[in-house]
């Protein structure tokens, strides 16, 4: 294994010049973005009028004031979270006799800090990067010592116990809001993570991209616009079974893209937004082979969607066109939530009939089984290795 | 540790000089080993007076800070040590009226161990100045030059000096002061010197004599020889300078581990110069069988043996990095000296040293990662360290493992990455092997990611995950190329791609077909010509009898040289150059004109002009510009004339037979060889001027239906536009061509008109802003349709050839919007996901072979493959042999 079969092939002189070539060598395959209405239309220039979209924007503000937290909620997630920032300050400034672990800092991300929380969701995210590597004894006694600080202040106050609850991202604190305290660690101590030892790498570096996202959000996408549209689009999302694996971070992306991606540099109305964020996904920004939205906060070239997997891709962009052709006969209200369909039914698995024009959802593309033709590319990794080794 | 066994020495030869003073002192001094090499050399010459000295001193400790922290510098010290104390016990008898002066100076520099102590004669004082001040020059090479003959010159006992560089540079030092302090004696001085100096020093402390026998016993290789001669071949011999070349190295890592190993106390055993790493392991030690051999050795040997209190390591440590001669001298006062010369070299025990770096005072941690194991009756049966997967049945061991460096490694691996373990001088090593173990796991996790997509080709895997384009190592330039279609080149063929154009080469009309259809509207249009001539002479007849001979026969012989027929796709002009055009526009013709041609021009227009024809197609189309309304009248004459005209035309050959037959419904007249149908309307420019009362109805029976010739007025437009626009598209025609194939095979695309497609498709293309491959262009325009352009909220597709807005798509109903939308929705993502062959009906392509295949190979067979596989699509050939020429 740690021989691997290609791995001899490089580096390895003179094989009459032939030799395969660095892993690194540049590509030349580019991807290519989606058609974008918006931004092609110079070639489609609008040949009739538009459309009355009144009923539409008002639907999207109607349903935006419904998923807006209510004052109440936000401010049990603001006292919540203040103290437990103190808390955890604390432990970062002045840990002690506290040796379960060290603290580099202390960050807020997430929703709340992006001020796109949701009505009934008033779960606020808090990052704690450890300077030790954060092994689950670590998080135990770190929620254990959070708890007990905590709990100190809520006395103080007169306030109803926090309970702590640990899970493989870090631990949740829950009062009467409830925040999510996830841990990770610095930087160059990912590669030292073992998986038995210590919570999962993925989860880790998933929490130090949600710093980046925070930040990269505060910089670039601090729009009202663009925090309506992902409310909508979340809440959209959660409602529709094929949409439902899209991250909070590509919504946030497809949001901005949406409002701030056009010629004019101006945010766009709410409506057009909406309607260009459907005619995306339909038009496969998150389809393999698509430039898709590029990920600010990631390596050069790394596309926000690949986080999916090919059947959520594929699900998620059938749903997506579903939506639209419902959204363009005027059936606004049930994508977004303002009426329910028939019964709870997810509208974008039934076949709908409106004016007398019917909509169909669509077949999933994707099959699992392997065609015969990718059977070749097995022999042909497979021999090429073994020439290479 | 030289300089300690010598110093050890001196110290039980009755010097009342601590061990612990003098190493601290001269370890901390390392700063005089940067003293000017001129300070030096002048030195002695200053040296006689009194005040020189100070000057001297002072410089010295101003370079000091400078060069502090080389090794070379504190290796120099440590060297000075060993010499030193050999030497500066004469000196300090050879001037036992030193001037006193230079105290606070030295004070100043904070070496606290040479004023505290109050045994240490002023007398002494001086010399001991002295010679370390010209140690520093030692690392420069010169100063063993002259150090050599004078060891020869003088003939010394004291050989310990020439041992090698470091004590040949002290040596010279040495003979400095000692010259200094002769007043500027130079040689002879020295001798004298020598001599009241043993004598004064053997009143004070048993110092070899210089004419003493004496015991040639090399140090670092713990031999003796019997002589000076052997002992100078010993030194000069390979096994020595080995050995001592190892011992310089250890000091030289050691001066850097001295700092490193601050706070570690170890203790040793100065008698077995063995270093322990705590008081159990000493104890241990000191009951063990090999220190009690030495012991007794020692008895035997009379050597004094130290007490059995282990000796606390310090801080900063000493390494002898030459090899010092000690001169063992037989007499009976100096049985006490050197009693450690049988201890293991130095080398070994730097090691220890390091070793014995375990720290005694470091704090036990990760105590949470050690759960106890209880018995039946709760007590702890043993312990288990889940960082170290070890266990233990002892609390003690569970204490010291705790405290343990392969603990506090895996803790520092596994917690806290920033705690502090002592390393070993082996870490350079593990450092190395750690790196390599790291780009082992980096190239595996590489190498795992490749495998997850195993099935997948490289490029594929590129395609689903889009981590970076830029890498992987196929496609390269080979394909670079592309298929021909111009700038594209850099871009690889992709799979959709090659689907594209295989699907668009089956659909290409086949070159037979081409022919038939070339042939048959190219004798249509010379019959046009034809009869055009022969009504515009019949006109002209009628009016200007006298010029029309002339006029034909010009027109007879521009002919071969103008245009044959509209095979550029441009209008075909029936009138000749002589012919004044019609004057004015058409917009303003009269009845009256005379010499106006009836019939204009022809040119073809819709899928011939535009190139657009596939297979199968056997109808094609031509207009043919009126000079004024086409008339029912006119259109039977054509189709009446027409048959002689193309008889005349096809010449003598009997191949074609031309059926003409007259369409008045379709404003036109069907030209037909059994294949190919050619269908001629006649339209005229003025058909698009609003009727204007009267004269409209007097003709409205005899005009041809004004809808068609509209339709062919657009048709012209069409084509123009076309030809204007969307053919300079990259990909532009062949997609078009795709689907119009698609739109002939699936229902739903059918209600889609072949012009409003068009304009889709330029469209599509133009906003992409740059070249397309076939495969990205198609799939673009599947993502415009599914993205919702088509439906009934969307622009809408306006018509480039009309003045007003006028949507191209607006005859479609919603429903066939939705349809066409929800259709193209569903081939985005089977083009997405590999199935592009199901969107073009055809059967998926076998991979290309030669793509990877062609690491494998040298280069002059990637060739033949190809050459050899016949069934490349079309395109592939050219791609090989355009990297043929580029290489």
């Amino acid at each position: 294994m740690v021989r691997g079969a290609g791995r001899g092939g490089r580096g390895m002189p003179g094989r009459g010049g032939m030799g395969r070539p660095p892993f690194s060598r540049p590509r030349v395959l580019m991807l290519r973005p989606p058609f974008d209405l918006i931004l092609a239309e110079p070639a489609f220039p609008r040949c009739k009028p538009a459309p009355d979209d009144s009923a539409l924007t008002q639907a999207l503000l109607k349903r935006h004031t419904e998923l807006c937290p209510t004052p109440t909620e936000q401010a049990a997630v603001l006292s919540l979270i203040t103290k437990l920032q103190t808390v955890l300050d604390n432990l970062v400034v002045a840990p002690g006799d506290f040796a379960a672990c060290q603290l580099e800092e202390v960050r807020q991300v997430g929703s709340y800090k992006k001020g796109t929380m949701m009505a009934g969701k008033n779960v606020a995210d808090i990052v704690v990067i450890m300077k030790t590597l954060p092994t689950k004894e670590a998080v135990e006694g770190l929620s254990n010592k959070v708890n007990e600080e905590l709990n100190k202040l809520m006395r103080a106050e007169g306030l109803s116990p926090v309970t702590c609850a640990s899970h493989e991202r870090g631990f949740t604190v829950t009062a009467a809001a409830a925040v999510r305290v996830l841990v990770t660690t610095l930087h160059q101590n990912l590669r030292k993570l073992e998986p038995e030892v210590h919570l999962d790498y993925k989860v880790i570096s998933s929490h130090l991209a949600a710093i980046r996202h925070s930040r990269w959000f505060e910089e670039n996408a601090h729009h009202s616009s663009i925090k309506v549209l992902i409310r909508l689009l979340r809440d959209m999302c959660a409602r529709h079974a094929g949409l439902e694996p899209l991250t909070p971070w590509m919504i946030d992306l497809l949001a901005h893209h949406c409002i701030m991606n056009n010629p004019a540099r101006q945010a766009l109305p709410i409506n057009v937004a909406f309607r260009r964020a459907l005619s995306l996904l339909a038009g496969g920004l998150f389809l393999p082979g698509c430039a898709g939205l590029p990920d600010p906060c990631e390596a050069a070239h790394s596309r926000a969607h690949t986080a999916l997997d090919l059947v959520a891709q594929d699900h998620a962009a059938a749903t997506a066109q579903t939506l639209l052709r419902v959204v363009a006969r005027g059936g606004h209200r049930y994508v977004l939530g303002l009426q329910a369909f028939e019964g709870g039914k997810d509208i974008s698995t039934e076949i709908t009939v409106w004016d007398g024009v019917v909509v169909s959802p669509l077949a999933p593309a994707y099959s699992d089984t392997p065609e015969p033709m990718d059977t070749d590319d097995k022999d042909e990794e497979g021999t090429q290795d073994g020439v290479a080794a | 540790m030289m300089a300690a066994n010598n110093y050890f020495g001196f110290t039980h030869g009755g010097t009342q000089y601590g061990a612990a003073t003098a190493s601290a002192a001269y370890g901390g001094q390392t700063g005089y080993a940067v003293a000017p090499a001129a300070t030096a050399a002048t030195y002695g010459t200053q040296r006689a007076a009194a005040t020189g000295y100070d000057t001297a001193y002072q410089a010295a400790a101003a370079t000091q800070a400078a060069h502090a922290h080389a090794h070379a510098a504190a290796a120099a010290a440590s060297a000075y040590d060993a010499s030193k104390s050999a030497y500066y016990q004469q000196a300090a008898a050879a001037y036992p009226a030193a001037p006193p002066q230079p105290q606070p100076t030295y004070d100043a520099t904070a070496k606290p161990a040479y004023s505290t102590p109050a045994t240490y004669a002023q007398a002494a004082y001086g010399s001991v100045y002295s010679a370390p001040a010209p140690a520093a020059s030692y690392p420069s090479q010169p100063y063993s030059a002259p150090a050599q003959p004078a060891k020869q010159t003088a003939n010394r006992g004291t050989s310990a000096y020439d041992t090698a560089l470091y004590n040949a540079a002290t040596m010279y030092v040495a003979q400095q002061n000692k010259t200094g302090g002769g007043g500027g004696g130079g040689r002879s001085g020295w001798k004298n010197y020598n001599k009241s100096g043993v004598g004064a020093g053997l009143g004070r402390r048993p110092k070899p004599p210089p004419k003493a026998q004496q015991l040639h016993y090399c140090d670092v290789c713990r031999i003796s020889c019997a002589g000076p001669q052997t002992y100078k071949e010993h030194l000069e011999g390979q096994k020595h300078k080995k050995k001592e070349a190892a011992v310089k190295l250890a000091a030289a890592g050691g001066g850097g581990g001295g700092a490193r190993a601050c706070g570690a106390s170890a203790l040793r055993c100065e008698l077995c110069d063995v270093t322990c790493t705590g008081a159990d392991a000493y104890a241990a030690h000191v009951r063990g069988i090999k220190h009690q051999k030495v012991v007794k050795l020692h008895t035997m040997l009379g050597k004094p043996i130290p007490s059995t209190e282990p000796v606390k390591l310090q801080p900063a440590k000493k390494t002898v990095a030459g090899a010092p001669k000690i001169a063992f001298v037989a007499s009976g006062g100096l049985s006490t000296v050197g009693c450690s010369a049988d201890c293991p070299p130095g080398d070994k025990e730097d090691e220890r040293e390091d070793d014995a770096d375990a720290e005694p005072e470091v704090q036990p941690v990760g105590q949470d990662y050690i759960e106890e194991i209880r018995g039946d009756d709760g007590k702890a049966l043993s312990f288990n360290c889940k960082l170290c997967d070890c266990k233990f049945n002892d609390p003690n061991a569970k204490e010291m493992h705790m405290k343990g460096r392969r603990h506090r490694l895996q803790y520092k691996k596994k917690v806290q990455p920033d705690l502090e373990v002592k390393v070993k001088p082996s870490m350079h090593q593990r450092k190395l092997a750690e790196a390599k173990a790291q780009r082992m796991l980096v190239r595996d996790e590489l190498w795992a990611r490749r495998r997850m997509h195993d099935g997948v080709e490289e490029d594929d895997r590129v395609y689903w995950e889009g981590a970076d384009w830029w890498r992987g190592p196929h496609h390269h330039h080979h394909h670079a190329m592309g298929m021909g279609y111009g700038p594209v080149g850099r871009r690889p063929e992709t799979s959709d791609d090659r689907h594209v154009l295989a699907k668009h080469a089956d659909i290409y009309p086949p070159e037979q077909q081409l022919q038939d259809i070339q042939r048959a509207v190219s004798h249509t249009e010379k019959a046009l010509k034809s009869l055009s001539d022969a009504l515009a002479d019949q006109g002209k007849l009628k009016g200007q009898p006298a010029k029309v001979a002339a006029k034909v026969d010009d027109k007879k012989e521009e002919k071969p040289e103008g245009k044959e027929d509209g095979r550029d796709n441009q209008l075909f002009s029936f009138v000749g150059e002589g012919e004044a055009a019609p004057s004015g526009s058409p917009a303003t013709p009269g009845p009256g004109t005379a010499g106006a041609r009836a019939l204009k021009g022809v040119m073809r227009v819709g899928l011939l002009a535009k190139g657009l024809l596939l297979r199968g197609d056997r109808d094609v189309r031509l207009v043919v510009l009126c000079h004024d309304r086409p008339t029912v009248t006119l259109l039977k004459r054509v189709a009446a004339d027409l048959p002689h005209h193309l008889s005349r035309v096809k010449g003598s050959s009997e191949e074609p037979k031309y059926k003409v037959e007259l369409l008045p419904a379709e404003g036109a007249v069907s030209v037909s060889d059994g294949s190919v149908n050619v269908l001629v309307s006649l339209t005229s420019a003025i058909m698009r001027e609003p009727a204007e009362g009267g004269d409209i109805k007097r003709d409205d029976k005899d005009v041809l239906p004004r809808q068609k010739c509209l339709d062919a007025l657009a048709a012209l437009r069409h084509a123009k536009w076309f030809q204007a626009r969307a053919a300079s598209l990259q990909s532009c025609v062949i997609i078009i061509r795709i689907m119009r194939d698609l739109c002939r095979r699936i229902p739903n695309w059918t209600p889609l008109n072949p012009y409003a497609m068009e304009l889709l498709v330029s469209g599509v293309m133009q906003s992409a802003g740059g070249a397309l491959s076939p495969g990205e262009a198609l799939r673009r325009v599947m993502e415009a349709a599914a993205g919702g352009l088509l439906l009934d909220h969307g622009p809408g597709l306006r018509d480039p050839c009309e003045k007003d807005l006028v949507d191209a798509l607006g005859n479609l109903p919603p429903q066939k919007r939705e349809d066409l939308t929800a259709s193209a929705q569903q081939f985005l993502r089977q083009i997405a996901f590999r199935q592009i062959h199901k969107v073009l009906d055809m059967e998926p392509l076998p991979k290309v072979k030669h793509a990877a295949g062609n690491w494998k190979f040298p280069r002059k067979r990637r060739r033949s493959n190809t050459d050899q596989d016949p069934d490349t699509p079309n395109g592939d050939n050219k791609v090989v042999k355009k990297e043929d020429n580029s290489e």
